[in-house]
């Protein structure tokens, strides 16, 4: 098992989260939601695994390749 | 029977040379589920057609002539679905497929008689690197170097690699050379081991940080695409093929269109959209225009605002540049200029037209990208297009901001320009036009703010360029795979029986 840190791909706000601790997610599932250039932009986890932190609430901005959720998987 | 001795001589001989390392290290390999060098050519060519060059080729050195069948390179011509190709099929089992002198001449060989008769190479690889103690020392050098053309890469035919164990040295070099390259998961690629490059940073570092398949898939983007199987990197190295000529002065082969195709184009209006703030994944629009199933994706994992695609459509090779609103909202990075030039030089160099869904808010700014040369990547893709001669048609679908315009086919960046009715040409977001033109906040003044806005949108509607004639059509999306199909005839090079001037064809295979 190791630790899957998923990042948000751009630089914005945090519009949504859409995953809590524990949920079980597949590789593309969407994470969270950053409002970014008046867009709505899922960040995506490229591999499954257990949601294990959430590292952002909603309003908090978002810095490119910061990591806004961590999974075990 | 004459000659009975000189006969049995062949036979021992040639069942030496076929039993590889030994049956110890193949047995290894079965029990891993992984294919020896010679599985991997017969599972790649039809049945029977593999033409072998040299087979009682050994080592140089007498004292390990006996240990090294075929020098550890199995190499040779072949059928790939009843096309000829070139192949050079890595055997890990001898030396660890070390290159050599004598294995150098095979590789030369077969490639040699790819470029000049016109087709494609295939380089199965898992190899551990230079051969010792042949290169070491004086001696050592005065062996390699003697063809100052070994890596040259004037993509007269299409070259496909798959990575299919350690690749260091040879596997590594052609793999990226290769116009097309497939890695199976747990598979290295790299300059160096792990256990070598532990050794020169000094902390522990594992194969898969180092050369893996998530690192050139997402990181490095040497690599085209991952797969679970040797067979399914084999399968990937037919795929690709498929939609390749065999060679420059041809064009691509014409494949029977499915019965269904254009069924899909009519339910287009469903996946864009209305509002401009909402995402969607361009993949989707790909496969209702293009023929059912026909899309190959490349470097799916990289550069991800942009997907790169070989499809047919009505039949024909045609390549696809599209923006994906789903990854960074399409706003396009140092990586995704990378993947698009890449892709530019493939289509060009193989007579392939040349696509462009568009729906681009710009290029994505910030530090890191400047950092990284972004103006000097952004440039390399308008000077590459400048130079494709396949045809090229850019569908604008919704958003074409900023300079990106350009780089997406926009005037007279290629052939014909369409545009679907939610065409958008600002120069950025008409909110984010109200604050830069008219330093207005929405939280200042929200009804002057709407007004503005809406006079920005106004004139960024497809109608204003339809009128100035930069788009030369407006199309109903529904529309769009006809409108390509009847485009692409239209503009087929028929003064060169489909081939284009390749002026491009000698661009770096990386930068």
């Amino acid at each position: 098992m190791a630790k899957i840190e998923v990042k948000s791909e751009i630089t914005g706000t945090v519009w949504k989260v859409q995953c809590a601790p524990g949920d079980h997610v597949e590789a593309g599932a969407v994470l969270v939601i950053v409002e970014s250039m008046k867009m709505e932009i899922p960040v995506m986890t490229e591999d499954a695994g257990v949601v294990e932190t959430i590292l952002v609430k909603e309003k908090d901005p978002v810095v490119e390749g910061q990591v806004v959720a961590v999974l075990e998987g | 029977m004459p000659f009975t001795a000189l006969i049995q001589e062949f036979e021992e001989r040639r069942a030496r040379a076929m039993a590889m390392g030994g049956a110890e290290k193949l047995a290894k390999r079965k029990a891993q589920g992984i294919l020896n060098a010679r599985e991997r050519v017969d599972y790649l060519l039809d049945a029977g057609s593999f033409n072998e060059s040299g087979l009682f080729a050994a080592s140089a050195r007498p004292e390990v002539r006996e240990k090294t069948p075929a020098d550890g390179k199995v190499c040779g011509f072949g059928y790939v679905k009843g096309r000829p190709v070139g192949v050079i099929s890595n055997d890990f089992t001898v030396m660890g497929a070390s290159s050599a002198m004598v294995n150098q001449k095979k590789v030369k060989h077969v490639k040699g008689v790819a470029n000049k008769r016109g087709f494609p190479m295939i380089f199965l690889g898992e190899t551990s690197g230079a051969r010792m103690p042949d290169r070491m020392g004086a001696s050592g050098r005065a062996i390699i170097g003697q063809d100052g053309a070994e890596y040259q890469r004037l993509r007269k035919s299409p070259w496909a690699s798959a990575l299919l164990g350690n690749c260091f040295g040879h596997s590594a070099w052609y793999a990226c050379l290769s116009d097309f390259v497939v890695m199976r998961k747990g598979a290295t690629l790299a300059v160096a081991s792990h256990r070598v490059a532990e050794k020169a940073i000094g902390r522990a570092i594992t194969a898969e940080e180092l050369g893996g398949w998530k690192m050139h898939t997402r990181v490095s983007g040497l690599v085209d695409m991952a797969v679970d199987t040797d067979e399914e990197a084999l399968e990937a190295v037919k795929r690709f093929l498929s939609y390749m000529p065999g060679h420059h002065n041809e064009a691509p082969p014409k494949c029977a269109v499915p019965e269904n195709a254009g069924e899909a184009c009519k339910d287009m209006l469903s996946l864009l959209p209305e509002s401009r703030s909402q995402i969607y994944d361009v993949r989707k629009i790909i496969n209702t225009i293009v023929d059912p199933g026909s899309l190959f994706e490349l470097k799916a994992g990289f550069g991800k605002g942009i997907v790169t695609g070989l499809t047919r459509l009505n039949g024909n090779t045609v390549g696809f540049i599209a923006n994906n609103p789903l990854q960074k909202g399409g706003a396009l990075d140092v990586d995704a200029c990378n993947k698009v030039v890449s892709f530019l030089v493939l289509c060009d160099s193989f007579n392939i037209p040349l696509v462009f869904l568009v729906d681009v808010p710009g290029f994505l700014i910030g530090l890191e990208g400047e950092m990284r040369g972004a103006p000097g990547r952004i440039i390399n893709w308008v000077n590459a297009l400048s130079q494709v001669t396949v045809p090229k048609i850019s569908i604008i679908m919704r958003k074409s901001y900023g300079k990106a315009y350009l780089n997406m086919g926009g005037g007279k960046n290629s052939d014909e320009v369409a545009c679907w009715p939610t065409a958008d040409l600002g120069f950025v977001d008409p909110a984010v036009g109200v604050n830069i033109l008219h330093g207005l906040k929405e939280e200042d003044d929200p009804v002057r703010f709407r007004e503005l806005a809406a006079q920005i949108s106004q004139d960024s509607a497809v109608w204003g360029l339809a009128a100035l004639y930069e788009t030369q059509s407006v199309i109903d999306p529904r529309e769009t795979r006809n409108y390509l199909i009847r485009t692409l005839d239209f503009h087929s090079m028929r003064l060169t029986n489909g081939v284009g001037e390749h002026l491009i064809c000698n661009w770096p295979t990386t930068f």
